[in-house]
């Protein structure tokens, strides 16, 4: 079982103890001779700690707490098996807070598209909803939605695997902000989704810096036969825009329409007017993909500053008018 | 003895048991309940109960017999066991995967929990394929209270909370909620306003309090459509309600139809431009989503969108 998930937790609780060794007997009941390594990793616990645990339930079991009544169990050669305990050979079920956390969780990852599972999340979720009993989800059939949004990527697999296995890639890559595809070529250090898009934290070698990548923009990925040594990049909850000392602060009115702009980007010095409009000021590298915005919120947002952005605006609905009428004839 | 063994000894009792036991017949055979005195140990009974419950074991009590003279305490099978669920190994992997997840905010060990308790069953070497890989894939999503509120949806019962609008002042709202909708990384809460008597949507990221039970909820309204009563955002090309032809440049157009579900390309020319027929609507999110591409995508038809779209760009052009 993979592991890779920090230092094993300390749970002396009894109630922890407890639940896990409901979850721990199956499972033993129905791997024989596990090794208690394997138990360890898989349920999140130290050795010492687990051998604690079955130290105490081969005192339990029926009454009278005779030989013949009591759970049996065994550790040899770093293996456990445990027998006198059919009654335990199922999982107690799912708390509805364990439940939701697994079904919330997924529901989640199916917030962006493209992702290699989610048929089998799907299902598996839909399996999760209807099969746990009336009391756990069964009420939250069709209660809980995931909207559409974002652009599949086609290359997520491919950069997952390189997280995977720190494989250096050759990517082609379309910057918004540079309005340009280029090739780059990139150590990957994470994926993860955001704001309904998947993104890539990598060192770019083309920059030499860090960098956020949108992976929908990823044209392709080829392998370089490089690996590389992680820099520990920090990963999901990382602002998607890096600031720089060379960004531009645009002052952008936003209308009704736009609002949805302050909190979707990274903006700041939020500003009500009593029209109801809102003041932001959104840092960026480049003018470029702004102007494109603007476009796309149609007159719901104004610039206010720097005026060349303004003037960009205005060039871009130009050329973009001059294509209609060019082609129009 | 140990707690936990008692707890232990308290479960295959009950769990075993022919019929309700009462108190004083589960003091009589687990020895822990019959230290100190009678008081003490009902307490401690009481105390372990609870425990039981926190963790998700059931505890019935029902009369010990036919004549109903005394009441008596057990674990029903049918509703301590886990249910039977198969799941296939690709839905296993796939449990991992979203048990796992790095960045998600809420609840993670909760989650590996009920994972674990889901795999028991699974072929070892299934599990130890999946030891070979890493769930890379992680989530930023924001849900404050996520927990509370899906747990109010899954019981239908009303919520009171603070919550601050992007507009106006922080205040109180009672609820019934009838939706949980995750979006572009957030979590929004869709149900009736009690106090405004309308359907509304709440961010989570907005809740200024956790959330307090206020009582049996109302079901949602007939034909009910938890995200149309979201707040307009960057959410694709609006509700399809009939189809656009779109002259897309070999720049964008890889990654522009990736993005638009139900898109076909009719004509790749020679250039690299393609035309592409997709799902559209005159709602204004269509153009919108055409406009992000500047001179690198044109309507072609219908020419309702097409003129849309030139009147958005007239009015840019001669802005200021």
């Amino acid at each position: 079982m993979p592991g890779k998930r920090g230092p094993k937790r300390s749970t002396g609780r009894a109630a922890d103890r407890l639940r896990r060794l409901l979850v721990v007997v199956p499972y033993v009941l129905h791997h024989p001779g596990t090794p208690v390594a394997e138990l360890s990793q898989t349920f999140d616990v130290s050795e010492a700690e687990l051998l604690d645990d079955l130290n105490l339930l081969f005192l339990a079991g029926l009454p009278p707490y005779g030989p013949g009544e009591l759970i049996d169990v065994s550790v040899e050669e770093g293996r456990v098996w445990i027998g006198m305990a059919d009654y335990f050979s199922r999982p107690v079920r799912l708390t509805r807070s364990e439940a939701l956390a697994l079904y919330l969780r997924g529901k989640a990852l199916l917030g962006a598209p493209g992702l290699e599972e989610a048929p089998a999340l799907q299902s598996a979720l839909d399996k999760i909803e209807g099969g746990l009993g009336e009391e756990t989800l069964a009420n939250l059939a069709g209660r809980v939605e995931v909207g559409a949004s974002g652009t599949s990527a086609r290359n997520l697999a491919a950069v997952r695997r390189a997280v995977e296995r720190r494989e250096r890639l050759a990517i082609e890559y379309y910057s918004a902000g540079r309005d340009e595809l280029a090739t780059r070529r990139i150590d990957p250090e994470h994926v993860y989704s955001a704001i309904g898009n998947w993104y890539v934290v990598a060192w770019d070698h083309r920059s030499g810096e860090e960098r956020t990548f949108r992976a929908d923009r990823i044209r392709s990925a080829a392998e370089t036969g490089e690996t590389f040594d992680p820099r520990g990049l920090s990963g999901p909850g990382r602002p998607l825009y890096t600031r720089t000392a060379k960004d531009v602060p645009v002052r952008l009115l936003l209308g009704a329409g736009a609002r949805w702009v302050a909190e979707y980007y990274e903006t700041e010095s939020p500003k009500e007017r009593p029209d109801g409009s809102l003041e932001v000021t959104l840092p960026t590298k480049d003018l470029q993909w702004v102007a494109k915005l603007i476009l796309r919120l149609g007159g719901e947002a104004q610039v206010l500053d720097p005026p060349e952005l303004a003037g960009m605006v205005r060039e871009t609905a130009r050329r973009t008018l001059e294509a209609y009428r060019s082609a129009a004839g | 003895m140990h707690p936990l063994e008692r707890l232990l000894n308290l479960v295959a009792l009950l769990l075993n048991a022919r019929r309700p036991l009462t108190f004083e017949e589960i003091r009589r055979v687990i020895p822990a309940y019959r230290q100190g005195d009678g008081a003490a140990a009902k307490r401690m009974f009481e105390r372990d109960k609870e425990t039981l419950k926190e963790i998700g074991v059931p505890i019935d009590l029902a009369p010990t017999d036919a004549w109903e003279v005394e009441q008596g305490y057990r674990i029903p099978k049918d509703r301590y066991y886990l249910p039977e669920v198969e799941f296939t190994p690709d839905e296993v992997w796939a449990l991992f995967v979203a048990a796992h997840a790095p960045g998600h905010e809420w609840e993670g060990d909760e989650a590996a929990v009920a994972f674990q308790k889901l795999s028991t069953g699974t072929d070892t070497n299934v599990l130890a394929a999946m030891a070979e890989r890493t769930p890379a894939p992680g989530i930023d999503a924001s849900g404050p209270h996520l927990g509370a509120i899906a747990d109010a949806l899954a019981r239908r019962r009303a919520i009171r909370f603070r919550y601050k609008p992007t507009q106006g002042k922080p205040g109180q709202r009672d609820v019934d909620p009838f939706a949980l909708v995750f979006r572009s990384g957030n979590w929004y809460l869709v149900g009736s306003d009690r106090s405004r008597g309308e359907i509304r949507s709440f961010r989570l990221s907005r809740l200024a309090s956790p959330v307090k039970d206020v009582g049996p909820a109302e079901p949602p309204p007939e034909g009910f459509d938890a995200a149309g009563h979201l707040q307009s955002g960057p959410w694709g090309l609006g509700r399809p309600a009939e189809r656009a032809r779109v002259a897309l440049s070999p720049k964008v157009a890889w990654w522009a139809l990736a993005g638009a579900p139900g898109a076909t390309v009719t004509r790749a020319g020679r250039d690299g431009w393609v035309e592409a027929d997709l799902p559209a609507s005159e709602t204004g999110a269509f153009a919108a989503w055409v406009m992000q591409f500047g001179p690198d995508a044109r309507v072609l038809s219908p020419r309702s969108i097409r003129r849309q779209v030139e009147a958005r760009l007239e009015a840019l052009a001669g802005a200021g």
